[in-house]
């Protein structure tokens, strides 16, 4: 299952965010989104999510229109993980992470080691709202793989989580890439974008946009371009292995 | 305890408050004219005490998920001040109670349409506009009410007083309060699994495939139209839609398939309970039962708060 984007164009006001993208995202890979803040990567998140509609062009889930899909049938291929935002629900962890099952009906789950997988077990019947941020991240997280959508788009997925987990999540990624599903994800790290993503898309938030993979794009001019001048300097004065 | 167990053990409790608020309060000794008490005075004033609360604790859920907030009450749009002013414009010119009470019926529409109009454009996205435009106008029908009170009649105030705390001797017809609570919590369980997912963000929700605009206006509606009649009813009952959702919330009842049943039981027994102290304490004069229900509901509300 692929999804495509032809000829998108998104705007905020009259600003043109990005202008024009063309983007096909195959199963097996993995995308990473990149760009300052308000470049437009949560609105295209929404857009290839099928939520937003683009000022122009058009997003396809294999031949058909995402838009004219109805709700319930994109939601059984298409999952997003939203920025934090979780404040009305007054459940326990379990029964948040079971709400990832809704487009597929009603079930008994057996939520035990998709729970254990997320380090989830011994938080399972507390309530959502005592847990810390990173551990809220991971409920998210385990809720979006209750869904197994075959498009996975996660906007800022290692909010909140501490160095071990924001590997788990990114090794989740690939595994579930190679399992055949397509993940897209924004972040900020140019090293973990190195790492674990086939392709990137750069957003510049004034409309220019760039397509390619880590190796062309992760270059010192390049980020710099992306950021602003000088902040290259801040991965290479980094002391973990480098790839920037 | 399974669901199940919790609702039945919440069944048991309306059956003994129904019990309890037919045995509350005096009869006469002859037994016909205490048989013509209990069916003809006692038995309908109980029956609608139940529906009332049902209702309200009810609406007061379905406030609590459109609004993704436990302090959301069936009143937060304005629906009580709507209902109080237009009653209360009655009872100063002087009106039967049934037209007080279709006056009442108007008054909490006109303050929904009013909210809707003015808040609801965003509402697939953001419900801060609708929640603002509530809030302001029952702000707004606050005043105007105190207005009407200052220059109303003196010897029409305890009557409009008593409407504005709510009082469930008015009640008319519990026979059309009750099909509104089989009906309105019929509907809600029907939209259980969305409201349980309209719980998370509008985003998330619309990500797992709910149309969030349309379910939130079915909720407002509903929650709208179930407050309405009990206000045109019984006036403005305070505390039960605010507290019996958000206290059953708390000891666990997270799911909307176990919660709203539960809130129907829950609030009817309430309020049944309320309302048999509110004849019986000061007997033989009566206190308005929504002072019952907020001094039974604060204690409870700060004890249940104190939990982690």
């Amino acid at each position: 299952m692929s999804l495509a984007a032809h000829r998108v164009t998104l705007q905020a006001g009259s600003r043109t965010l990005v202008d024009t993208l063309d983007l096909v995202l195959e199963p097996g890979e993995v995308l990473g989104i990149l760009g300052p803040n308000g470049a437009g990567k949560s609105t295209l998140i929404s857009m290839l999510a099928g939520l937003a509609v683009p000022a122009c062009g058009q997003i396809m889930l294999d031949n058909q229109l995402l838009a004219a899909l109805p709700p319930l049938t994109r939601a059984q291929h298409i999952g997003v993980l939203p920025q934090g935002d979780e404040g009305g629900f007054f459940g326990s962890v379990a029964d948040f992470v079971a709400l990832g099952h809704y487009p597929f009906g009603v079930a008994v789950l057996d939520l035990t080691p998709l729970l254990a997988a997320w380090e989830l077990a011994d938080l399972a019947h507390r309530p959502l709202d005592t847990l810390s941020g990173g551990e809220r991240q991971r409920a998210r997280l385990a809720q979006l793989a209750v869904q197994q959508p075959r498009i996975a788009l996660l906007d800022e997925p290692l909010t909140h989580l501490d160095p071990a987990h924001q590997a788990r999540l990114l090794a989740w990624a690939r595994n579930d890439a190679d399992a055949g599903h397509s993940v897209v994800l924004t972040l900020h790290d140019p090293n973990w974008a190195a790492g674990h993503c086939d392709h990137l898309l750069f957003l510049y938030g004034d409309g220019r946009w760039q397509l390619g993979t880590p190796a062309a794009l992760l270059t010192p001019a390049s980020l710099e371009a992306l950021y602003g001048a000088g902040t290259a300097a801040l991965w290479r004065k980094s002391d973990r292995a480098q790839p920037v | 305890m399974s669901s199940a167990a919790k609702l039945l053990l919440l069944g048991l409790t309306a059956l003994l408050a129904l019990a309890l608020g037919l045995m509350a309060g005096a009869l006469p000794a002859d037994h016909e004219l205490a048989m013509q008490i209990l069916t003809e005075l006692r038995g309908p004033r109980v029956a609608a005490a139940f529906a009332c609360g049902g209702l309200l604790a009810l609406a007061g859920a379905l406030m609590q998920t459109l609004f993704r907030n436990p302090l959301a009450e069936p009143y937060l749009l304005g629906v009580s001040g709507g209902a109080g002013l237009l009653a209360l414009l009655g009872m100063a010119a002087g009106l039967a109670w049934l037209w007080v009470s279709v006056l009442a019926f108007a008054g909490s529409l006109l303050a929904l349409a009013l909210a809707a109009a003015l808040g609801g454009r965003l509402l697939a996205r953001d419900h801060t506009p609708l929640l603002l435009a509530g809030v302001m106008l029952a702000a707004g029908f606050g005043s105007l009410i105190a207005l009407v009170l200052s220059v109303a009649p003196i010897e029409r105030l305890p009557g409009m007083l008593f409407f504005l705390m709510g009082d469930l001797a008015w009640t008319s017809n519990p026979f059309m309060l009750w099909a509104a609570l089989l009906l309105a919590t019929g509907t809600a369980l029907g939209l259980s699994r969305r409201l349980d997912v309209l719980q998370l963000s509008p985003l998330k929700a619309a990500s797992l495939g709910v149309a969030v605009a349309p379910t939130r206006w079915m909720l407002f509606t509903l929650a709208g139209a179930c407050t309405a009649l009990v206000v045109a009813q019984a006036g403005s009952i305070g505390f039960v839609g605010l507290m019996v959702p958000h206290a059953l919330r708390k000891t666990g009842f997270s799911g909307h398939r176990v919660l709203l049943p539960a809130c129907a039981l829950a609030g009817g027994s309430l309020l049944v309970l309320a309302d048999a102290l509110a004849r019986t304490v000061i007997a033989p004069r009566e206190l308005p039962v929504g002072v019952l229900t907020a001094l039974l509901g604060v204690p409870m509300m700060l004890w249940l708060l104190r939990k982690p």
